[in-house]
């Protein structure tokens, strides 16, 4: 399953970054993620909450940050496995800074398996659309904080 | 054959009061003290190396008492059965547990976790921790045979599990001389069988005998394989199949969990559960169909066939399971229809892919047949445009040539085909249904009528390899007081022998259908039999009890004669009495000659006592049933909607033994067909995860779903068996899934639509039809 689309976030490509790279940030502004424990080298261990429609659950796994040119791009890393099957993740984030606002376009696909796949794969893509947008609006509330 | 007061009466079945009042027990109803369940845990990938299973935290669980994986099952179990031995074959070993650390198939059983209670084992087998390395996965049948694809079983070196080839006559040749040729590639898309109840399992080990109770369609065939599995003399081995809630093919099987379960049972001394959940019974039960077949029809101007070609790519999913080669070779077998095809060849490929394997399910491979011939005969028809009936005709195989023997090499027992055609024609009024369509087309209104006439094989033989032949048994048993008990080796699951048995026996005895009881299921009280598949309940096992009860009445008659002083030719009865002939005051009751059965002393000379026979029969040939169905749809262009507005069903299964019951086999039948072209249709994606995992996404039909059936039939004997009677239970959904295609196609023709996958759903039709539009 794959997801792509443009946020624009009000801040400078700089700004932008640095949120991107604190795991602070990231915890609270990732839908889902009950915890986020550094690893070192740029890799956590993450517990993360999700409901796909009738599915839900809770998945242990890892998220790490990949491929980083700073201030250009950086690809996201997910897997994770819980009781109603596994997920398998990259997100790649490439800013681009316009007008002192940054624009973020993503691309994304994802691999499911079990319950999530037989039964959540109607949603999956309305929910993962969903979260991404939940994501960049509190980017956006971090940079109003 | 006489039909008596007993025998083709309209009685309502006898099982059904205890089964629609909640008093029937199934294999979950069973509690023992002490008892133990059972939590699979299932891979999530469709091919993976298993790295490591951590089970630490799921020993720990409250109320686990043992956790087993492949390691534990490699020292206590043997294989399970991978099938009719077929030429050439490569089928892979199977074991309770994957136990070579390789995963094929979402659902493949990875480890077992058990637990005090249902809930725990659950709530544990969530603890259990698999690491998987995820391998390529092959999907579809045709990319598996592609050079470079993911191999499932590296040891064999190929996806191919066997190749065979049907055929006679000279193909080329035909093909060369004929004036057209029609082509096709169908997608038989696989299906889930999804019976009522699911699977389960349940396993004692006491006083040195295991006893498995277990939902399935062949206990005996169980019994003697679980002695393999599970390494235990097969005396010491009971099997029982208590009340069955469906199988339609998907509990004709010997399973991993039944090894499984019998062999926990074993270790650990306690009674042991499984029941199967209904996402396990999605990803974990065989599916049926799942096939690609291309098919080439040559004829000549005036309609006449004179060359089928097939290759049929079999998906096989991850295993061989019982059966499964089994099912498309009777593609291969049943190709040419109820047609004279002189020059035919078929090639059938099966192939493991990773997914669930497929296995025999209501049809198993005559379906497919069936479907193939009758879409070609359609194509053929427009090709030429020739009324599809008069195709038919054309080609139809003439009462005068049978037994008739087909290229593929079936040899069809008997059979008046254009006799069904006609009646179906007659009732459906043909001519005034093609005039209605015509002048609904000029108001844009699209009727549709479909046409399938179709012939299948029944009585289907013993498991090759396992019992060996075809062959059932039959013990008719009187009592001392004149009651009958009746044990068949036919295992039913919704069949209705406690019904059609007793009937048989009380058309031959005399004696009332109430005083016959018909025992099944039971190993240890039934003598070694087959079980139920194939439509073989009446034609094989109903024989049996024919026979048997025959031979009971020959030495009722010698009784008879002997304490009325008479010769046996001189003794005339009518069933509850038995008379001297011409001398109606000697006469005594069926009771009392019963009675003196067991009397040693009352008996002639040389004579066992007691009145209890047990034959097992062995029919001459496999028997042929047919019929025409005629399906009349209305579609609508705006929404691809498709509505039934009859549909005509004209079945010939020989003697009817009971119409009400071979009414129920033919609507259940019909709605499993028509399902399949319009309803059902499993899903997988690319990485073969099921995306139909449950009823929301995989759609049974409801009541409200379908038409009402409009029943007729014709009556052509078998001359293979005494009840000249032919199976029904698959003829419905052989003859349905065709007609109701058929039908829809033919509404769709004015757009040149030719050829839509199934299900063909109101999408696919829209679909088709904005892909057309330029013809609107």
């Amino acid at each position: 399953m794959k997801v792509e689309g443009t946020y624009t976030l009000p801040a400078s490509r700089q700004k932008v970054w640095e949120l991107l790279n604190d795991p602070k940030v990231l915890a609270k502004a990732t839908p889902g993620i009950k915890q986020l424990d550094p690893l070192g080298g740029d890799t956590y261990k993450a517990t993360i909450e999700v409901g796909v429609g009738p599915v839900k659950g809770t998945y242990a796994g890892q998220v790490s940050i990949a491929d980083k040119v700073p201030l250009e791009r950086m690809t996201l890393k997910v897997e994770g496995g819980g009781k109603p099957g596994t997920i398998r993740a990259t997100g790649e984030l490439r800013l681009e800074e316009q007008d002192g606002k940054t624009i973020v376009a993503y691309t994304g696909d994802a691999h499911i398996t079990g319950l999530i796949a037989s039964v959540g794969h109607r949603l999956i893509g309305g929910v993962t659309k969903q979260m991404v947008g939940e994501f960049f609006k509190a980017l956006e509330n971090e940079l109003k904080s | 054959m006489v039909i008596s007061h007993a025998l083709g009466a309209r009685i309502k079945r006898r099982e059904d009061p205890r089964l629609i009042t909640g008093r029937a027990i199934y294999v979950d109803d069973l509690n023992f003290a002490g008892m133990v369940h059972v939590a699979i845990v299932r891979s999530p990938h469709a091919h993976a190396t298993i790295r490591s299973i951590d089970t630490t935290a799921a020993r720990r669980a409250p109320g686990v008492v043992a956790v087993w994986t492949g390691e534990d099952v490699k020292a206590r179990c043997g294989p399970l059965p991978v099938g009719p031995r077929i030429k050439e074959m490569k089928a892979p070993k199977r074991f309770p547990l994957v136990i070579d650390g390789v995963v094929r198939h979402v659902g493949d059983p990875v480890a077992a976790v058990v637990a005090t209670t249902m809930d725990a084992a659950r709530d544990a087998s969530d603890l259990v921790e698999v690491d998987y390395e995820p391998l390529p996965s092959v999907q579809d049948p045709e990319a598996a045979l592609e050079p470079g694809a993911p191999i499932l079983h590296q040891d064999l070196g190929t996806n191919v599990c066997f190749r065979m080839t049907y055929g006679g006559g000279n193909v080329e040749e035909a093909f060369a001389g004929a004036d057209v040729v029609v082509k096709t590639r169908i997608v038989q898309q696989r299906l889930i069988p999804a019976a009522m109840e699911t699977r389960g399992v349940v396993a004692q080990y006491k006083g040195g005998e295991l006893t498995v109770w277990t939902s399935t369609q062949i206990p005996h065939v169980v019994k003697t394989t679980l002695a393999e599995t599970v390494r235990l003399p097969e005396h010491e081995i009971h099997v029982i199949a208590p009340e069955v809630g469906g199988g339609f093919g998907s509990k004709l099987d010997v399973y991993g969990e039944e090894g499984l379960v019998a062999a926990l049972a074993l270790a650990l001394g306690r009674p042991v559960k499984w029941i199967e959940s209904r996402r396990e019974n999605f990803i974990a039960t065989i599916h049926g169909r799942g096939q690609i077949d291309y098919v080439e029809l040559a004829a000549h101007h005036d309609g006449t066939v004179a060359g089928l070609r097939v290759r049929a790519i079999a998906d096989l999913g991850a295993y061989s399971q019982l059966l499964t080669p089994g099912v498309p070779t009777n593609t291969g077998l049943m190709c040419c229809g109820c047609y004279r095809i002189p020059n035919a060849h078929a090639e059938v490929i099966g192939v493991f892919t990773n997914r669930t394997p497929t296995d025999a399910y209501r049809g198993a491979g005559r379906p497919e047949a069936t479907f193939l011939i009758e879409r070609a005969m359609d194509l053929l028809a427009a090709e030429l445009k020739m009324d599809p009936v008069e195709v038919r005709r054309k080609n139809f195989i003439p009462p005068a040539a049978f037994p008739y023997k087909t290229p593929t090499g079936a040899v069809y027992d008997s059979g008046n085909y254009e006799r069904a055609l006609d009646k179906a024609l007659e009732r459906a009024d043909y001519r005034a249904l093609r005039d209605e369509q015509a002048k609904l087309r000029k108001q844009g209104r699209y009727l549709g009528i479909g046409i399938a006439t179709y012939v299948e094989i029944t009585g289907l033989g013993a498991v090759a390899g396992l019992s060996g032949g075809n062959w059932e048994s039959a013990t008719v048993r009187v009592e001392p007081t004149g009651k009958v008990t009746v044990l068949t080796g036919t295992s039913p699951h919704g069949q209705g022998e406690e019904t059609t048995f007793a009937q048989i026996v009380s058309d031959r005895l005399g004696v009332p259908v109430e005083d016959v009881v018909v025992l099944h299921g039971d190993t240890r009280a039934v003598p070694h039999g087959v079980g139920t598949f194939g439509s073989r309940t009446t034609p094989v096992g109903g024989s049996a009890v024919y026979v048997a009860a025959e031979k009971v009445k020959d030495k009722a008659v010698q009784i008879a004669a002997h304490l009325l002083e008479a010769a046996p030719a001189d003794i005339s009865t009518d069933g509850a009495r038995f008379t001297v002939r011409g001398s109606p005051e000697r006469s005594v009751e069926f009771k009392d000659v019963a009675r003196m059965a067991y009397k040693a002393y009352k008996l002639p000379a040389g004579m066992e006592p007691g009145l209890d026979v047990t034959h097992f029969f062995v029919p001459k040939e496999r028997v042929f049933p047919f019929g025409t169905h005629l399906c009349v749809v209305e579609v609508d262009p705006d929404t691809g909607e498709v509505t039934f507005r009859r549909y005509i069903a004209v079945d010939d299964c020989g003697n009817i033994l009971n119409p009400l019951l071979v009414a129920g086999q033919i609507h259940g039948g019909i709605v499993q067909g028509l399902a399949q072209a319009i309803y059902e249709g499993v899903t997988y994606d690319d990485e073969g995860q099921l995306l139909t995992g449950t009823f929301a996404e995989y759609v049974v039909p409801q009541a409200t779903d379908v038409p009402a059936f409009e029943l007729d039939h014709t009556v052509t004997p078998s001359p293979h068996n005494p009840l000249g009677a032919k199976g029904v239970g698959e003829a419905g959904t052989i003859g349905a899934t065709p007609a109701v295609v058929n039908a829809i196609l033919d509404a769709l023709a004015p757009f040149g639509v030719k050829d839509l996958q199934m299900p063909i759903t109101p999408r696919r039709v829209w679909e088709a039809l904005e892909g057309n539009s330029a013809s609107r």
